[in-house]
């Protein structure tokens, strides 16, 4: 047989192969954009961790009708540069119809593109209040922390807590919580005495503590989004009198685990992992199933939810076709009940408190 | 009560920019290198010392220790990177993007050694209180930062000054080419030089994440601030460094008595700006 006719052959035998088996589904290629070095990485790698999760999980049920997921996941280290770096390899190189993000800095950065590129952006870790209107094709699955401070302002209030000092971070989350607190604690009836800015990374409270602490609060309201476990030691070895609190940003699974966080209160969204996905998610990556780890798991089957019924439609999985499938299901049932009635879920908020190691519900859902 | 607290605390940070200050200050007027890399070498410090306490080293023990590594290690940097980028005629731009390079390899394999997250030293003596009375508190390993770090800032003055092989690296700082001539052995002095900086970079390198935890990332603010007081000191002065990294912090920490923190730091800075400009050579130069 010369070298022509075994081309030939082979190329009948590749043809008669590729005619016997059925047509393979293409992969869904998703972006994540998240600070996976850096001093937020210890979010990010959970956040990282819970998306990859959900998309094993998924993609070991063979896929969604058929289409394996695969998330391609860049560092932003949670700068706003770099994440439009990640925005602009995953859409123009990878062309992702879908990217998930967090910490808000970068994700209002990316929030433009993604509005002129039709990109769907899922956020389940940040929250400042920009985020809500920051693109239509931007989603939340978590509020914004107005809708926590709000939460928190109220139960400061009602437990006589009227006069309050603020620690917060100097970038976008800090200042847009410093702002939603100020604002809505006056509304609420108290006086805000005091306030001084943190930098993101900061280990080092003690100067802004003393300066705080000198204007002799009954609250000290703390919006810092890294560096907890320090701030409970300094705040542990100055002992100070007054209560500290904060929304979310606080429940840093170090912190909570460190005996002198005891008698911080924080807002938080409710999600439970139930027992065996969490023991799942253990065996898997050897760490707990945290808070953001099971946020961002919620998030990416929330996505999965509606891929599929965009696939179900018969329609390209495009970004547009993305957001318009999640506002028509609107309502979904993950780890936790989610409604999109705005690009903003509604989902309930606790009060927990911070006791020897362990984070205990003081007020359920606000009330 | 807060302005001398706060005053305070400005001794304690600033003791500790102290000795990265004297330490960096030792390299640059001696090699005449830019050693940004001297920040990773702080880091690593810390991590090293971490591990060794996580393992049942006890903490004196596990300072050496983390001294020793860190001699080795700068010693390593000179022999291995600036000797060979000195033989092929690297220019000084060369010489400081390499050390910023090498500086970004040491921060990413601490934290993919580590991870990034903030890391807090076990042992419960470290917060303990000690009461310097009038309501002025420090933790016990904020006290002993600042006797350790001036004892240092002694020691190397003592050093310097007094011991055969400090005058044979002023000598050598002085004038390079004298020193070969004279057969003091330049290249065996800079190994010397950059081994016994990262030894002593050490003591905060260890102390300091002691009270506020460990970061890869958290060495570049400290040798920035550091860099400025050298300056400001005047390169080569062992005594400038140490008093103007003191000074820095203590001006930093009172301002907040004054100004929102937000503009302390740059407020600070611009009066330095402002000092360098009537007396570039900085407080303290030789004339």
């Amino acid at each position: 047989m010369t070298r022509s006719s075994t081309m030939r052959a082979a190329v009948v035998l590749a043809g008669l192969a590729s005619a016997a088996t059925p047509a393979l589904a293409k992969d869904i290629q998703l972006g994540a954009i998240l600070p996976l070095t850096g001093p937020g990485a210890v979010v990010g790698t959970q956040e990282e961790r819970g998306i990859q999760f959900a998309t094993d999980q998924i993609n070991a049920k063979g896929g969604i009708d058929g289409h394996k997921i695969v998330v391609q996941f860049e560092d932003n280290q949670a700068k706003p540069d770099q994440a439009v770096l990640s925005f602009n390899k995953l859409v123009d190189l990878q062309g992702v119809p879908a990217i998930f993000t967090g910490y808000s800095g970068p994700t209002l950065a990316i929030a433009p593109l993604a509005t002129r590129k039709k990109v769907l952006l899922i956020n389940a870790g940040a929250q400042s209040d920009k985020l809500a209107t920051a693109s239509p094709y931007l989603v939340n699955t978590l509020p914004t922390t107005q809708d926590e401070v709000a939460i928190m302002s109220k139960y400061l209030i009602a437990h006589g807590k009227k006069k309050a000092a603020v620690l917060y971070e100097n970038d976008a989350a800090g200042i847009g919580g410093r702002d939603d607190f100020v604002r809505l604690f006056k509304k609420d009836g108290g006086t805000i005495l005091a306030q001084e800015p943190a930098q993101f990374g900061q280990t080092d409270y003690r100067p802004a503590l003393l300066k705080l602490s000198a204007a002799k609060p009954d609250v000290l309201f703390v919006v810092i989004t890294a560096g907890m476990v320090p701030l409970a030691d300094q705040l542990a070895q100055m002992k100070v009198p007054y209560l500290v609190a904060g929304t979310s940003f606080m429940a840093d699974p170090a912190a909570i685990a460190d005996p002198n966080s005891t008698g911080l209160i924080h807002t938080q969204v409710h999600i439970d992992a139930p027992a065996d996905l969490a023991s799942a998610f253990h065996a898997k990556f050897n760490a707990d199933m945290d808070f953001f780890a099971r946020q961002y798991y919620n998030a990416a089957q929330i996505t999965f939810t509606v891929i599929k019924k965009v696939l179900d439609e018969k329609k390209p999985v495009t970004g547009s076709n993305l957001r318009t499938a999640l506002f028509q299901i609107r309502h979904f049932q993950g780890l936790i009940p989610m409604d999109f009635a705005t690009n903003t879920a509604v989902v309930p908020v606790d009060i927990n408190r911070m006791e020897h190691g362990k984070d205990v519900t003081i007020s359920a859902n606000g009330k | 009560m807060v302005a001398l607290q706060l005053f305070v605390n400005g001794i304690v940070t600033g003791c500790a920019l102290g000795v990265v200050a004297i330490s960096f200050s030792l390299i640059y007027s001696t090699l005449r290198i830019f050693h940004v890399a001297h920040a990773g070498i702080y880091t690593m410090g810390g991590y090293v010392a971490y591990s060794l306490v996580m393992h049942g080293v006890p903490d004196i023990l596990a300072l050496l220790l983390a001294m020793v590594a860190a001699a080795m290690a700068g010693a390593a940097i000179q022999v291995l990177l600036y000797q060979r980028l000195a033989a092929r005629k690297g220019t000084h731009l060369v010489v400081l993007i390499a050390s910023l390079g090498l500086l970004a390899v040491i921060q990413n394999l601490l934290a993919a050694i580590y991870s990034a997250n903030i890391l807090q030293f076990p042992g419960a003596w470290s917060g303990e209180i000690v009461n310097l009375g009038d309501g002025i508190r420090l933790t016990k390993v904020q006290f002993l930062t600042v006797i350790v770090c001036i004892l240092a800032y002694i020691g190397m003055m003592l050093f310097a000054h007094r011991t055969l092989l400090g005058k044979r690296i002023r000598a050598v700082a002085s004038n390079p080419f004298l020193a070969e001539i004279t057969r003091l052995r330049p290249q065996a002095v800079y190994v010397y030089v950059i081994a016994i900086a990262s030894a002593v970079v050490c003591l905060p390198g260890v102390l300091v994440p002691y009270d506020l935890g460990l970061q890869p990332y958290g060495g570049v603010t400290p040798l920035l601030t550091a860099t400025i007081a050298m300056i400001a000191g005047g390169v080569g002065s062992i005594t400038g460094a140490f008093l103007l990294s003191v000074a820095i912090s203590v001006v930093q920490n009172l301002s907040l008595l004054v100004m929102p923190g937000e503009w302390s730091i740059g407020v600070t800075f611009f009066v330095f700006v402002i000092f360098m400009l009537f007396r570039p050579t900085g407080l303290f130069a030789a004339r």
